[in-house]
């Protein structure tokens, strides 16, 4: 397995493990215990508070425990604005905030908050000056990322921290993809609130943390009540593991960021030069210039997404944020930068990591390259080989994989032989069935398509049926090709697909 | 280190969970959310814990979510039933953790009348009070814990369930204490939601579930995210999640084991205690956790007996390791009509798998020196 999708989650350090587990082991005290066992626990949680802090240019005591980046959003975005007071509060933010962000502020925006949206320009970024224009006199906080998650585009944040102070306005920054891979110096750039996850920079997921300032003073109304701890702004019993882990990922981050994040920015171009040399109709989703070491985010015309992330195997790249791939939308953040949902849909995330290797970086541009190849003469465009995709990584049913990953009919024949098409009202899908005959007989056949492995299987599988099939025996349903390939509810509209284009090769026939 | 003997505190993390822990630690990573190979084998993971956490309190798979501990699960139980209703009333007994009443509390600004639930010098609920409060107007929700983490004082939630829904509200249970000590069946106790915390029963810190009854309107608290079907935003924290369904399928094989294991241990405990002249035990008449007491010594402050224990060699506690360190008497125990000056003197030793009889033995050789001298 190649893993190119660091900006999801990333291994474990080894070194971090190691710190970790004397805390999972002999020394389990409850970091909020009196006796010598919470002691302990407790040294080594603010030993890891001043690890965190360090890697920021922040106070230990600026440090606010939370279970993760999801957590840390949600309690600045909320504590900040409920500790103001909703009534005619107003904040800005943009369309490609993390979805813990977005969906932070549609809630508070439901009771009654104001919310500027803010839309990235075509490479992805927010300037500094579209969110001083937002600025209106009831402005109480401005939550912006540093480095965008999908695209790696680097907001302004530097510059507009002292902006956003001068004007007295609190901000926060979520930092989850930008710590550890940028420098940051909170002592000098005078953000008011900053998120942070500890499992995107090789440390443990399950925790992270809060930047906030004390001078002046961030204020928030904590979001879990109970026991005090973590000076009452976030309750709970603190896992000491993981907060040693976090700790200890910190401080390793910050002693390689120099060296690591010229080695990936170095391997990233790599990739970007390899795939834009051999393939034509690339988009780059993204800034070229203002963007974290390490992610690369591409749109391939002319594929289908779903099909080209199948054709990867354990090619281990993302199509959009890991928190929503479940969803199977489009990425809304690709949608802001202004992509069409195809192209939007056909979109890979590659993100490199500290055990990144030059070797596999040339191996996963040969897989995407092969597989767009592939994908695009499948569809009726280009004259690369077809590439048979390695590995049903993603759970295909056995018959629409064995069809789809072994495309033996997928072709155009010669003039004189029969056409019949048939397609989505969207367009989304495409079929094109194709049959030579002798007499009434068709003796080959072939089809071309555009849509996901299920609609290339129906394909694959239609052609090789219709072979030495004559006209009159042409029947066949959905249904029937439903039950032939297992094709589940959810993807009904393939085998409806493969009705038509048959009812339409049937009637070409005739007319023939 | 000195001898442990605050269990409910937090417990040490059984080398069985950790071994099973360790892969999601150093060996196959993704993000649970994730569509590919590796997201995949997390997931697969995930849901195998939720099955074994479900099962140790009988409850369905799909009715536990995952939380970051105990504390949140209160916090969601709470807020997550009383965040899109206009506010009515909200009950919580008077003896519940921090968790259970700050956040009810919270509610507060929000318009909701927060009352607590009487109980009487056992810690018990005051049953008659309670019925005449529900019937005084109407209730949302009524949250009461299983097990009192201070006294170990086990509450009648079947006879309270069948009451609170009388009078048409939800009962939350905190079962963060009880679970894995005693039977713990959410289905049969009634209850519609449940808090549990994997820490207190052997497995890691940081990982917690609240169980959920598919009828309750719930609403999240940490926004973001499709995880725990929309009701829980976040990354899962895989390698805690598939410790915390160990640890609870090895608490309910080991259950009876356990429980056994530290009732031998609190007996002559308790024996030795009732000789020393002074000595209290809270919510001694009772049902309680097999591993737990607290106690007073009459004219001893329980800050000063806890550093000469230290001293000593034992680590015990006064309370909620959550509110260690303010000096403030137990709630619990004022809740139960105790004076202060006797809630301050409290104790609370909470016994474990690793403790031994001489342990006990030593302890009790500790804390006759005390009065003695």
């Amino acid at each position: 397995m190649i893993y190119l999708d660091h900006a999801a989650t990333t291994p474990l350090d080894p070194a971090v493990l190691q710190a970790m587990l004397p805390w999972l082991q002999g020394r389990f005290g409850n970091p909020a215990s009196d006796h010598a066992w919470g002691q302990a626990a407790r040294a080594a949680v603010e030993r890891a508070r001043s690890q965190v802090a360090a890697l920021l240019g922040a106070q230990p005591e600026e440090i606010i425990w939370t279970s993760g980046a999801t957590e840390a959003n949600n309690l600045a975005i909320k504590g900040a604005l409920e500790f103001r007071g909703l009534r005619g509060a107003h904040m800005v933010t943009a369309r490609t905030e993390h979805k813990s962000v977005v969906d932070s502020v549609r809630q508070l925006e439901s009771q009654g908050l104001r919310v500027t949206w803010l839309k990235p320009d075509a490479q992805g970024l927010i300037t500094a000056e579209q969110v001083l224009a937002a600025l209106t006199p009831d402005t109480a906080l401005v939550s912006l990322m540093w480095v965008n998650n999908e695209t790696g585009g680097i907001n302004p944040v530097e510059a507009l921290a002292p902006l956003l102070r001068e004007r007295g306005i609190l901000f926060h920054v979520d930092a989850v993809q930008a710590a550890g891979k940028l420098p940051i110096d909170l002592s000098r750039t005078p953000a008011d609130l900053l998120s942070l996850s500890a499992h995107k920079l090789y440390g443990p997921q399950g925790i992270g943390a809060l930047f906030v300032r004390k001078r002046p003073r961030a204020r928030l109304s904590p979001q879990l009540h109970g026991g005090g701890h973590e000076q009452g702004m976030r309750s709970g019993t603190l896992p000491t593991h993981q907060i040693a882990g976090f700790g200890e990922a910190c401080r390793i981050a910050g002693e390689r960021m120099a060296e690591e994040g010229a080695r990936l920015s170095a391997l990233r171009d790599r990739l970007q030069q390899l795939l834009q040399a051999a393939l034509p109709g690339l988009h780059l989703n993204g800034h070229p210039q203002s963007r974290a070491p390490g992610i690369l985010n591409l749109s391939f015309e002319g594929v289908e997404g779903e099909s080209l992330r199948a054709s990867l195997g354990d090619l281990a790249v993302s199509s959009g944020s890991a928190c929503s791939s479940a969803t199977r939308e489009p990425s809304y953040v690709l949608r802001a930068l202004g992509r069409d949902d195809e192209l939007a849909g056909a979109s890979l995330r590659f993100s490199l990591g500290r055990g990144t290797t030059p070797a596999e970086v040339d191996q996963a541009a040969a897989r995407v390259i092969g597989a767009v190849g592939s994908l695009r003469r499948i569809a009726g465009s280009g004259t690369a080989a077809l590439v048979s995709p390695p590995l049903n990584a993603h759970g295909y049913a056995a018959p629409v994989w064995a069809a789809f990953s072994d495309p033996r009919h997928a072709a155009t024949l010669p003039e004189g032989a029969i056409a019949a098409s048939a397609g989505s009202p969207a367009g989304a899908l495409r079929l094109r069935l194709q049959a030579e005959l002798d007499g009434r007989r068709i003796v080959r056949a072939a089809w071309q398509a555009y849509g996901c492995p299920v609609t290339l299987a129906v394909g694959e599988w239609l052609a090789g049926w219709l072979e030495g099939r004559s006209a009159g025996e042409l029947q066949l349903s959905a249904a029937d090709l439903r039950a032939a390939l297992e094709i589940g509810d959810d993807k009904a509209q393939c085998a409806l697909l493969g009705e038509d284009a048959v009812l339409a090769l049937e009637r070409q026939m005739s007319l023939a | 280190m000195p001898t442990y003997l605050d269990h409910n505190a937090t417990t040490r993390v059984d080398p069985r969970v950790l071994e099973a822990m360790l892969p999601y630690l150093s060996g196959p990573y993704g993000n649970a959310s994730s569509l590919h190979r590796y997201g995949r084998a997390a997931r697969d993971a995930v849901e195998q814990a939720r099955a074994q956490v479900a099962q140790l309190i009988n409850a369905q798979p799909g009715e536990i979510l995952w939380t970051s501990g105990g504390t949140e699960s209160n916090n969601l139980a709470l807020k997550g039933t009383t965040d899109r209703v206009a506010p009515t009333r909200l009950l919580y007994g008077v003896t519940e953790h921090p968790a259970v009443m700050e956040a009810a509390e919270s509610l507060k600004e929000r318009g909701w009348q927060v009352e607590p639930v009487a109980v009487n010098a056992d810690g018990l609920v005051d049953w008659p009070a309670f019925e005449r409060q529900l019937g005084a107007g109407p209730v949302r929700l009524v949250a009461l814990m299983r097990a009192n983490n201070e006294t170990g004082v086990i509450q009648d939630i079947g006879r309270a369930a069948a009451l609170v829904h009388a009078a048409g509200a939800w009962l939350h249970v905190d079962a963060v204490q009880a679970a894995g000590k005693i039977p713990v069946d959410f289905d049969a106790l009634q209850a519609d939601l449940m808090s549990l915390s994997s820490h207190k029963i052997y497995g890691p810190k940081g990982i917690g579930a609240l169980a959920v009854k598919s009828h309750v309107e719930l609403t999240p608290l940490h926004h973001g995210g499709a995880q725990e079907r929309g009701l829980r935003g976040g990354t899962e924290n895989v390698a805690s999640i598939v410790g915390f369904g160990v640890a609870a399928e090895l608490a309910l094989q080991e259950l009876e084991a356990r429980a056994h294991h530290v009732l031998a241990l609190r007996r002559p405990l308790e024996q030795g205690l009732r000789e020393i002249p002074g000595i209290r035990i809270f919510g001694e008449s009772a049902e309680r956790l097999p591993n737990t007491v607290q106690f007073a010594l009459a004219g001893y402050d329980g800050e000063a007996l806890l550093m000469q224990l230290d001293r000593k060699g034992f680590a015990v506690s006064s309370g909620s390791a959550c509110a260690s360190g303010l000096g403030e008497p137990s709630h619990v125990l004022i809740g139960m009509g105790l004076d202060r000056d006797t809630a301050k003197g409290a104790i609370r030793v909470s016994l474990g798998q690793d403790n031994k009889p001489a342990e006990i033995e030593q302890f009790l050789v500790a804390l006759r020196g005390f009065v003695s001298a």
